[in-house]
């Protein structure tokens, strides 16, 4: 085990600066909220640079900056080069930006959508799945939290989880969506520049002929192209990555509160911007065999690496680059999971006649709930950020083809988009336990497929799609 | 094996094409600042 290099009051130090950084954006933000859609959606008036910063920020998770160096480590340049397609599901996601402004101008959630297209039992599953999913993710964020303090620092786990989701449940709660958008602005750019000053720092202290004749001589699978897992795993992490996105509030919100005529563009952008970041985290993670390091568990090499290479600066840096990824997406989960649960749980089952003063009020205090209940979900580490976090593959993965032909396509009927997810997410998560986490995106999409073309293939209906319009008007 | 060729012009492009992502995200910004589009 590395002792920690970073002192626990300057990583308290840093929490407490940019977490005091952030609760003030919310709170001179939140003063502009107005009404129910400046809180929810910003305005729907977000323009191109704050879209294309909020995509890629928000994509940009500690599953970026921890677990692509931890699988690069793991499976090697397969791992890297994998993780980066994950920004497919943005590119992807750029033209069903487009489409879902076009077809639910006055949407609000992704759940909006499946109700209106499919019917409540298509509806209560998506919603289910899409639940899920936010909760596994906000796990998986709020561990990566403590599991970076406790690396870096020595801090209690529990301390530095705790004090994460303090500041980003506050300033989401203070500020809504104009709080998550802005600071994801300022978050994008620490990460980016962090990450290459790492980077280049690495290249430059260790060199990346060195890092490739070691792992050519020690860890030659780590270089192999032709390595079996880490193949399964790169096109099972790009249907995730497009099953995440396509279903989750959290892209679908963001297609809401975009400008007219930015969604699609924001979202190429992103996409294009996003793919080096995983490559330039992961080979920071290469370096640990050249550097002698021994790392106690594969999910904290990187921060391990810097940290032993950079010194006290370096913990510090990574610290900030992790600490802002983190609260990146916590906070558009946050926020967009809170939507969804007000929008689709508590206005579509629970006060079916509630005024948008009634969503507000219960709009902030889900917020509060789910950082709670994120918080002592959190509190037992459960397991290794990418088994937990590919748990949920099966889940969104079995979402795909419903949304995709939901958009696109008269005939997809309810009954088969909901057996589809059913059957998607059940098969697919045996294939999890069965095989391996990389496998269970790839059977749930293509188990979903199957399913949802058969059944509404038997059912021949046709959709009027001017009816999604009307009911959300 | 991967050649020390081709991973060394994959990490120095994507090194490369992050610094251009922040310059792009900065000339997006001042520019919906100019053009009053930033909300």
């Amino acid at each position: 085990m590395i002792a920690p290099v970073l002192s626990p009051s300057v990583a308290l130090t840093i929490l407490v600066l940019f977490g005091l950084l952030w609760v003030a954006f919310g709170y001179v933000l939140g003063r502009q909220n107005r009404n129910l859609d400046d809180y929810m959606l910003a305005g729907r008036n977000v323009g191109l640079a704050f879209a294309t910063a909020t995509a890629m920020a928000t994509w940009v998770t500690s599953n970026t900056t921890m677990t692509a160096p931890q699988l690069t480590y793991q499976l090697g340049v397969w791992g890297m080069v994998g993780y980066s397609l994950g920004a497919v599901g943005l590119l992807l996601f750029a033209p069903l930006a487009k489409r879902i402004k076009a077809l639910l101008p006055h949407g609000f959630t992704s759940g909006d959508f499946i109700r209106e297209r499919y019917g409540n039992f298509a509806w209560r599953i998506f919603l289910i799945i899409s639940l899920f999913y936010a909760l596994g993710w906000l796990i998986s964020l709020g561990m990566a939290g403590g599991i970076l303090v406790n690396a870096l620092s020595g801090l209690d786990y529990h301390l530095g989880m705790s004090v994460i989701l303090l500041v980003c449940v506050t300033y989401t709660l203070l500020g809504g969506l104009k709080a998550v958008i802005a600071t994801d602005f300022v978050q994008t750019v620490i990460i980016l520049i962090g990450v290459v000053f790492i980077a280049i720092l690495v290249i430059r202290n260790v060199g990346i002929e060195p890092v490739h004749a070691e792992l050519a001589q020690d860890h030659p699978m780590l270089l192999n192209l032709l390595f079996p897992a880490a193949i399964m795993f790169l096109f099972n992490n790009l249907l995730f990555g497009v099953g995440e996105i396509f279903h989750s509030n959290v892209w679908w919100s963001r297609a809401f509160a975009f400008r007219n005529n930015v969604g699609a563009k924001a979202y190429w952008i992103a996409g294009l911007l996003w793919l080096p970041i995983p490559i330039v985290a992961g080979f920071i993670a290469l370096a640990a065999p050249s550097l002698g390091l021994t790392i106690p568990s594969a999910d904290m090499v990187g921060p391990l690496v810097v940290a032993n290479l950079l010194g006290t600066a370096g913990a510090v840096i990574v610290f900030i680059v992790i600490f802002s990824a983190l609260a990146s997406s916590l906070d558009s989960l946050l926020a967009a999971t809170a939507d969804l649960i007000t929008q689709d749980i508590y206005r579509g089952h629970i006060n079916k006649n509630a005024s948008d003063a009634q969503c507000f009020k219960a709009g902030k205090f889900i917020i509060l709930t789910l950082g709670l209940m994120t918080w002592a979900l959190c509190l037992p580490r459960l397991t290794t950020l990418a088994s937990l976090l590919y748990f949920t593959g099966a889940f969104v993965a079995s979402a795909i083809w419903p949304i995709v032909f939901g958009l696109y396509y008269r005939w997809a009927t309810g009954l088969a988009a909901a057996l589809a997810m059913i059957c998607g997410t059940v098969v697919g998560l045996w294939s999890y336990f069965a095989i391996g986490f990389y496998v269970a995106a790839l059977v749930s999409c293509a188990v979903s497929l199957t399913v949802i073309l058969l059944v509404s293939a038997l059912q021949k209906q046709s959709f009027n799609f001017k009816e999604l319009g009307d009911s959300t008007a | 094996m991967i050649p020390v060729g081709i991973l060394s012009a994959l990490i120095l492009a994507a090194i490369g094409a992050s610094i251009i992502s922040i310059l792009l995200l900065l000339g997006l910004v001042l520019r919906d600042v100019k053009e009053g589009k930033l909300w």
